[in-house]
């Protein structure tokens, strides 16, 4: 199998898979979790195939199918090192998850939803970062979107899930479209939907960093990373999306879908660094975010919800870097990003399963009931010390040596920027640093260290089974050969991905040992002041909640409720406004509509309301069938009871079949008749079971009103229709010549009509034929629905 | 142009079909649907009159070429078999277009007045009654 096609059928092999669900879990029943990671892992081994091309020779592996190519939008992939970075995170990162899963999940939950949900994500997810097309490209991310959704509020039963699915949905999917009208704006520009193409022609690159659109475009697409990612303002519903299954927030919330935005940034890293902008606002929103997410973390007393803050953060680092940025040097801190891009990936990941085991053994997550877990839960606690240590950049893990790169390369970009900055980014950076040594000790000290609680946890706790335990200890083993062997990862896959983002070959050289750097100061310092803040943690975090307390409106979530709840209320005042629910009131709104829409500039139009020259001129059988028509029909309405009524009714029915041969149309003839007979039968049988109990008394001004507005639509009828005949809107090429010159030699059908209808417009009947069968499987359903209840 | 006699028939029809809509009795309602969808298949058929008054049939096997238009050019040499109507051919049909709509919306009114009546009857059973305004009152 070549490249392309290992990658096509990697992306759609979740999706398929996901529709096997149901079938699977019939026959595996609970085991249907393995069927998942099974999946997961197929997709992982076909990204693989490509891998020897890709991260192998360099190359970059391009390929298209022909999708909607009168708008230039194919299905196009573009592997390069970037996006086989991330495909390996989420299909690796999948396998793991999905066979924790299996310990994880109660048997009695939903499976064949959870599971479906998982795979369309990993789907997803993976098309995503191959996409060449930046409409594809949305597609993908925003059934990322759709999918985290619906795996957010997993739990339907309760409220707070569906407020942080709720919250999540409306927050990224609203990014996704801002990052949309950037991605048309970039269309305007070069032309293209296509990025491959965009991204392989210098002087393309060029004309959009001049052009004037270039910051709207620029801000539109950031705003899109930036609520994906869970940065700036829109960092509210990363937290409230903890309320998803935790093997779900592993997944999605920490080392995959908030990497979408880390990706598009990446991803349009050539096009738009090296500008002034760039470094402003991807930067400048990444140092506000990490501050401010790190600080915050101290006052959460949910594991996940530190976990959350700390994500939040950890994403910001990655955002900082990739900004960092000159004219000259477009991309000091790409290599050091995307190496923690991927370490982020496994700790974290790594937290988070430890999070879902503490809450499985100890049933709670509430980091002040927790404490003294290391003589009851060893490995877990190992585990969780390596990717909490690794977070909190301790030597010889891998975070460390992302951290130290992080700093190095804060160093370098305030050097170049000169003055205050000198020292400015740099203690951004530390102070980031400083956070988030804290709250990583705090994980380990406040579940592990420490008295354990004896009223608030259950009197026996013990190590997870074996398939919750492993995945953990997996990602854990990886952060230390990554930590020690750093030239692994990065000569395999950091230096093509590195490639990819900067268009050119790059070199890089880690080492666990680097000599007494600035950097390795840096994170001395970092340390010291770390274990300082330490033990001011909880006096932090009480002041942070009094503040919060006194000045709620200095919260971002205040604002999203107020928006939310009062977008609520004027819909609801909207809807009873416009849904009064009595059908009277919607009778004269449509009457109202037809009368302003029709019958006025009808009647502005025509220079007389009743044109000068009328035709009487009728057969004497015609006037007496129309005669009989308005006697019918006026019978049908004045006779009080049904049974009468409807003899009218259906002798109007006939009468019109009898007009429509006057009309020459004896199609509709046919059919009237036919119809009628049927519908008549119908209504008989209807009312042999509805007893005419009541009777409508009219009121005489209810009468008076009600025929008031049939003689104004009758009028208004009329006097469109006499116009209407006569032609005073300039007629429009009529569709039928085409029909009549076609039927014969096309569908070789002498009855126009019927050719019409079982050929030209096929399509037509086609759904007439559905209309029939929705309203018979209607009746049988509300008649069913009565046996069911007696 | 059309004949005044029918538009008015239709335009009465349009006038009683709405106020039986307005009334309070399903039942009733119901009839006034139907009346309405006759009057909306009358006018849109009667509107069809575009170039001429001929039944859009094609009669005859189309050899004549004046009775209906169509040449048919059997000619084997040629490779032609299928009839072709010439450029400068005037056919004088009613409007098929207009029919073929209008066949589909009375064969579609079949179907939902079904639906709907079956609905007034499960109302009626559950409810008891077939007044709109009671029903509300039910309803809360």
């Amino acid at each position: 199998m070549d490249s392309f096609n290992a990658i096509t059928v990697a992306i759609f092999l979740p999706f398929i898979f996901a529709g096997l669900i149901p079938v699977m879990e019939k026959l595996l029943k609970q085991r249907v979790g393995w069927f998942a990671a099974a999946t997961a892992l197929a997709s992982f081994i076909l990204i693989g195939l490509a891998a020897p091309e890709v991260l192998g020779e360099g190359h970059i592996v391009q390929g298209s199918i022909s999708w909607i190519p009168s708008a230039g939008v194919n299905f196009a992939i573009y592997a390069d090192g970037l996006a086989m970075l991330i495909g390996f995170i989420a299909s690796g990162i999948g396998v793991l998850i999905m066979s924790y899963s299996n310990g994880y999940m109660s048997q009695k939950e939903d499976l064949k939803r959870y599971y479906q949900y998982l795979l369309l994500f990993m789907g997803s997810m993976i098309g995503m970062v191959f996409s060449a097309n930046t409409i594809q490209l949305f597609i993908f991310w925003e059934l990322t979107s759709i999918t985290s959704f619906m795996l957010i509020g997993y739990w339907r039963h309760k409220p707070e899930s569906i407020y942080g699915a709720t919250k999540s949905l409306l927050i990224t999917a609203a990014g996704g479209l801002a990052m949309l009208a950037g991605f048309l704006l970039l269309r305007t520009i070069t032309g293209s939907f296509d990025l491959a193409a965009i991204l392989s022609d210098p002087q393309v690159i060029n004309a959009v960093k001049e052009h004037e659109l270039f910051l709207i475009t620029l801000i539109l697409i950031l705003i899109g990373a930036a609520a994906k990612s869970a940065q700036g303002p829109f960092y509210i519903w990363l937290p409230n999306a903890m309320e998803a299954p935790t093997p779900v927030s592993a997944f999605l919330h920490s080392a995959t879908m908030v990497k979408a935005g880390i990706y598009l940034v990446a991803r349009i890293h050539p096009i738009f660094s090296g500008t002034d902008a760039w470094f402003i606002l991807v930067s400048g929103i990444g140092i506000l975010t990490m501050l401010v997410a790190g600080f915050l973390a101290f006052r959460q007393t949910d594991i996940k919800g530190i976990l959350a803050y700390s994500t939040i953060s950890q994403l910001a680092y990655m955002m900082t870097m990739y900004g960092y940025t000159t004219h000259h040097e477009p991309g000091i801190g790409v290599a050091a990003a995307t190496f923690h891009l991927l370490n982020h990936a496994t700790f974290k990941a790594c937290l988070f399963l430890v999070a879902g085991i503490v809450a499985h053994e100890a049933a709670t997550r509430d980091i002040r009931k927790l404490g003294g877990l290391r003589r009851e839960m060893p490995i877990t606690f190992i585990v969780a010390s390596i990717a909490a240590l690794s977070m909190a950049g301790v030597p010889p893990l891998n975070g460390f040596l992302s951290k130290e790169m992080f700093y190095e390369s804060s160093l370098e970009m305030g050097a170049l920027l000169g003055g205050g900055f000198t020292f400015l980014i740099p203690a951004c950076a530390v102070l980031g640093g400083v956070f988030t040594f804290a709250y990583s000790i705090k994980l380990i000290d406040g579940i592990f260290l420490g008295e354990r609680s004896k009223e608030h946890l259950p009197e026996h706790i013990h190590e997870p089974p074996l398939t919750m335990l492993i995945p953990p200890a997996f990602l854990a083993l990886l952060v230390i050969v990554f930590g020690l062997v750093p030239s692994l990862p990065v000569h395999t896959i950091i230096e093509p991905t590195v490639s990819g983002i900067l268009l050119e070959t790059a070199h890089l050289h880690v080492k666990l040992w680097h000599g007494f750097t600035t950097s390795l100061m840096m994170t001395i310092v970092t340390f010291i002041l770390g274990i300082l803040i330490y033990f001011r943690y909880d006096r932090i975090a009480a002041l942070q909640d009094n503040f919060n307390a006194r000045f709620p409106w200095i919260s971002v979530n205040y604002y999203y409720d107020d928006a939310v709840d009062s977008a609520k209320g004027r819909a609801f005042k909207f809807s009873t406004i416009t849904q009064p629910g009595n059908i009277k009131y919607y009778m004269t709104a449509m009457l109202l509509l037809m009368i302003t829409v029709v019958a006025i500039p009808v009647i502005t139009l025509a220079t007389n309301i009743v044109p000068s020259t009328l035709n009487f001129d009728i057969a004497p059988y015609e006037a007496i069938l129309l005669l009989l028509l308005i006697v019918a029909a006026l019978a049908s309405a004045v006779l009080p009871k049904y049974l009468p009524s409807i003899i009218a009714l259906s002798a109007l029915g006939y009468g019109v079949s009898l007009l429509f041969i006057y009309l020459k149309a004896p199609d509709l003839a046919l059919t009237q008749v036919l119809v009628e007979t049927l519908s008549t039968i119908i209504f008989l049988l209807a009312i042999t079971k509805i007893p005419q109990k009541y009777r409508e008394k009219i009121p005489k001004s209810v009468l008076f009103r009600d025929l008031a507005i049939s003689l104004a639509v009758a009028a208004s009828v009329f006097v469109v229709l006499l116009n209407a005949t006569q032609g005073i809107v300039a007629p429009f090429e009529s569709l039928s010549h085409y029909f009549i010159e076609n039927s014969l030699p096309l569908a070789g059908g002498h009855n126009i009509v019927n050719v019409i209808i079982v050929d030209f417009r096929g399509y037509d009947t086609l759904g007439e034929i559905s209309v029939l069968c929705l309203a018979a499987l209607g009746v049988y359903n509300l008649i069913h629905s009565r046996g069911e209840e007696q | 142009m059309n004949n005044t006699l029918l538009t008015i028939t239709i335009s009465l029809l349009f006038g009683i079909g709405t106020f039986l809509m307005l009334r309070r009795d399903i039942i009733k309602v119901i009839i006034g649907l139907s009346v309405l969808s006759h009057a909306v298949n009358l006018l849109i058929v009667s509107t069809g009159i575009f170039d001429g008054t001929k039944v859009p049939i094609i009669t005859g096997s189309g050899h004549e070429g004046e009775a209906s238009g169509i040449i048919f050019n059997d000619n084997l040499a040629d490779g032609v078999l299928a009839p072709v109507v010439s450029a400068s051919t005037h056919v004088d049909f009613v409007d098929p277009l207009v029919q073929a709509l209008v066949l589909t919306a009375i064969v579609i009114s079949l179907a939902t007045t079904a639906f709907i009546l079956i609905l007034a009857y499960r109302i009626y059973e559950e409810y008891g009654t077939t007044d709109i305004r009671e029903l509300r009152r039910l309803w809360g």
